[in-house]
């Protein structure tokens, strides 16, 4: 009976040590040129407990992740202000940072509040500041939110840090069949949730455009099927299983339609599910290989990857006027689009000296331009806010992701501790 | 299981691994798709096959034997052409759809060059426009229009003027001159245009024209009866000792070469010419070059 139970204890510390393990460290391998100092004191609690998580420090690693601001390290602080009346702009100025961040944060019947306040070291003004709450679990995220709304003041643009990731990890398995888990982390790869874990192979994630339900193509039945996920309750429900090829799901910006490849007709093709009536229709008819849709984000037509020239490039299908066009010509591989929320900039895996690499196609100017210099990149996804692009590679023998900025100018790598991680999918903005 | 697995599994993987993986995804969803009626002719071929086996059989005979009408009867029909079996025909097919692709992708390649270039002409011709309407525009044209008569042996009239030539000034009176005696080639008085460009010469050695004066006399002593083989040979060297920067060289070389194959210099002719390839090699003196080679060495 002991020996059972201890047998069954064994068993469950081997299965969740890997996943603890599973987790993504960041590191920043190229930034901008000088960026920008800014001092994220640490926030002041007021709470009968410990405070749940150190929000100031999750603030502060956004920012350094960002590559465009160098936060101030806290040992070179010389106080820790919490109140607008406690900054002295004279210790700011010693140590040459440009902005401060102080906040408070309080905790209320499971409710985690922050007030957050951004000065202006050289103007001695305030020039944000904000209340924010969220419960007490997703601290981190509440820590992303002001994150994000303290980004948006400095550079204009919408931060990205309280969004998620969906990605496949694989524990390589010499004994036997390998371990494919379906994870979804925060945006900083912390907090990592198993979805779904198969000994079978895991494909093609994709999120919903609220962000509240994933699709993807699990092998768990013995041949490709599509599935979908909804996050919050885990439920989950079987789409497709159609002979042949299942795959490469994406999800209409208005939520209602999926778009997939099926071969069950022939060769594969792109078809539409409609997800209230199950109706299917089929998109292209074409014997070369259509694959890999991703909807514009008007929702009125998509790219997709096709061989019909005799080499994979990317091509746009009009739902509306049915028309196919070929919008790559640039070198002789180009696969796996993803079009940003602008509707304008689109990234892909481009072939350049017989490596696979990551590049951006500008549908406006038709301008290709090339973003990673590694070797055997893939799957790459852009944020919701269309700064950074996330994609799986090679580091080593080992899959991890990557992250580089739209220009190139920035890039961070996020391995996992252990195993190979790939086919990163960049959750859409959540409402709160 | 695992078999009807394995090619939907590289599916996934396909477009990661790139093109080579690419085209064995091409073959393997091929093959599962159109497999069934695949095997099936193929299943019906070899059982037509089969009963057509057992009517005719293996015949042999011995040493001996003669040869008797009984034999021709049974010699097995001749086996029927690719085209007539569906399984060759399954693979005309999937070559005809290659063909067709690789040709599509050409198509498209050549649609998006030329949607680029009009884009491109469109804004040369936009930025000319604005130049000439700034007033610059007059200096520019004077080098081209005197220089616009084509020939019959050079395909490239506008460039008759040198790096040598342009930086020669014209002489007063040269232009005129010079016009006039090629006014005689166009209209093809080639006694009266030899005379001409030879006064021409005489008048202005050095002048810009002087190098296109030294050609056209190379090419009229080739024309005139009777033709001047050596007079030609002697007015191309003198353009191509003096002027060996000359738009006309390559023109001149391949003349050269043709002069000395009239002349029955065979080696020289060939030496010409083959120089003209070598060191013109984008030239259409150096094509017409390798068609004389071709046709006459």
């Amino acid at each position: 009976m002991l020996l059972t139970t201890l047998r069954i204890t064994l068993c469950l510390l081997l299965m969740f040590a890997p996943l603890a393990r599973a987790q993504l460290v960041i590191e920043i391998t190229q930034g901008v040129d000088d960026p920008t100092p800014i001092a994220v004191v640490p926030f002041a609690w007021a709470g009968a407990e410990a405070p749940p998580e150190d929000l100031a420090q999750v603030v502060q690693e956004d920012f350094e992740r960002s590559g465009q601001f160098a936060p101030v390290p806290r040992a070179d602080m010389l106080g820790f202000p919490t109140t607008e009346a406690e900054i002295f702009y004279r210790d700011w100025r010693a140590i040459q940072s440009e902005y401060v961040l102080i906040g408070q944060v309080s905790a209320q019947g499971g409710q985690l509040a922050v007030r957050y306040e951004l000065y202006d070291v050289l103007r001695q003004a305030r020039i944000a500041e904000g209340d924010l709450s969220m419960p007490v679990g997703e601290a981190r995220m509440l820590a992303h939110r002001v994150s994000d709304a303290v980004y948006e003041k400095l550079t204009g643009i919408p931060g990205a840090f309280a969004t998620r990731l969906i990605y496949v990890s694989v524990t390589r398995n010499p004994a036997g069949k390998d371990y494919f888990r379906l994870t979804l982390a925060d945006s900083d790869g912390a907090r990592p949730i198993v979805l779904l874990e198969s000994r079978e192979p895991i494909m093609s994630p994709s999120w919903s455009p609220d962000g509240t339900q994933v699709a993807y193509v699990s092998f768990e039945t013995g041949r490709p099927a599509i599935f979908r996920q909804v996050l919050a309750t885990g439920e989950r429900e079987q789409l497709t299983n159609y002979r042949g090829l299942n795959s490469s799901p994406a999800w209409s910006p208005d939520g209602n339609t999926l778009a997939m490849v099926l071969s069950k007709d022939g060769s594969p093709d792109i078809y539409l599910m409609d997800l209230a009536t199950r109706r299917l229709t089929r998109v292209t008819r074409h014997y070369a290989i259509d694959t890999e849709p991703s909807w514009m984000p008007d929702g009125g037509s998509f790219l997709f990857t096709s061989d019909r020239g005799g080499r994979p490039q990317i091509y746009s299908y009009d739902l509306r006027s049915g028309l196919t066009e070929r919008v790559t010509f640039e070198g002789v591989y180009n696969a796996r689009a993803r079009v940003a929320q602008d509707g304008r900039n689109v990234v892909l895996v481009h072939q350049r000296d017989g490596q696979f690499q990551i590049a951006i196609h500008d549908l406006v100017t038709d301008r290709l331009q090339v973003l990673t210099n590694t070797e055997l990149d893939e799957s790459p996804s852009i944020a919701p806010n269309g700064s950074m692009v996330l994609y799986a590679t090679k580091f080593g023998d080992r899959g991890i992701l990557s992250a580089v900025s739209v220009d190139g100018g920035i890039k961070f790598r996020l391995p996992a501790r252990s195993g190979d991680v790939r086919e990163p999918a960049w959750s859409p903005y959540v409402n709160y | 299981m695992k078999s009807a697995n394995a090619p939907t599994t590289r599916i996934g993987l396909a477009f990661r691994a790139g093109p080579i993986a690419f085209m064995a995804l091409a073959i393997a969803t091929a093959l599962p798709t159109q497999a069934q009626n695949y095997i099936d002719v193929e299943g019906e071929r070899a059982a037509a096959q089969s009963s057509t086996g057992t009517s005719t059989g293996a015949v042999s005979y011995g040493v001996g034997d003669a040869p008797s009408a009984a034999v021709t009867r049974t010699l097995p029909p001749p086996t029927p052409p690719a085209s007539d079996n569906i399984g060759g025909l399954f693979n005309q097919v999937q070559q005809l759809q290659q063909e067709v692709m690789r040709l599509n992708g050409i198509v498209e390649q050549q649609a998006y060059e030329i949607r680029q270039l009009k884009e491109q002409s469109l804004e040369r011709y936009l930025d000319i426009d604005r130049r000439l309407a700034a007033g610059g525009g007059g200096a520019a044209v004077v080098g081209g229009t005197d220089q616009t008569a084509g020939s019959a042996t050079s395909s490239n009239p506008t460039a008759t003027v040198g790096n040598k030539g342009s930086t020669v000034t014209e002489q007063p009176g040269e232009g005129e001159a010079y016009r006039a005696a090629y006014a005689l080639v166009r209209g093809q008085e080639f006694d009266a245009a030899v005379t001409a460009f030879t006064r021409f010469l005489q008048n202005y050695p050095d002048g810009r024209y002087a190098p296109n004066a030294h050609y056209w006399l190379g090419e009229l002593y080739l024309v005139i009866t009777p033709a001047d083989p050596e007079a030609a040979r002697q007015s191309f060297m003198l353009l191509l000792n003096e002027y060996p920067d000359n738009a006309k060289i390559p023109d001149a070389l391949y003349k050269l070469g043709r002069v000395h194959y009239i002349k029955g210099n065979s080696d020289r002719a060939r030496e010409y010419l083959n120089r003209v390839r070598r060191e013109y090699p984008d030239s259409s003196a150096a094509r017409l070059a390798g068609d004389f080679i071709d046709e006459n060495l």
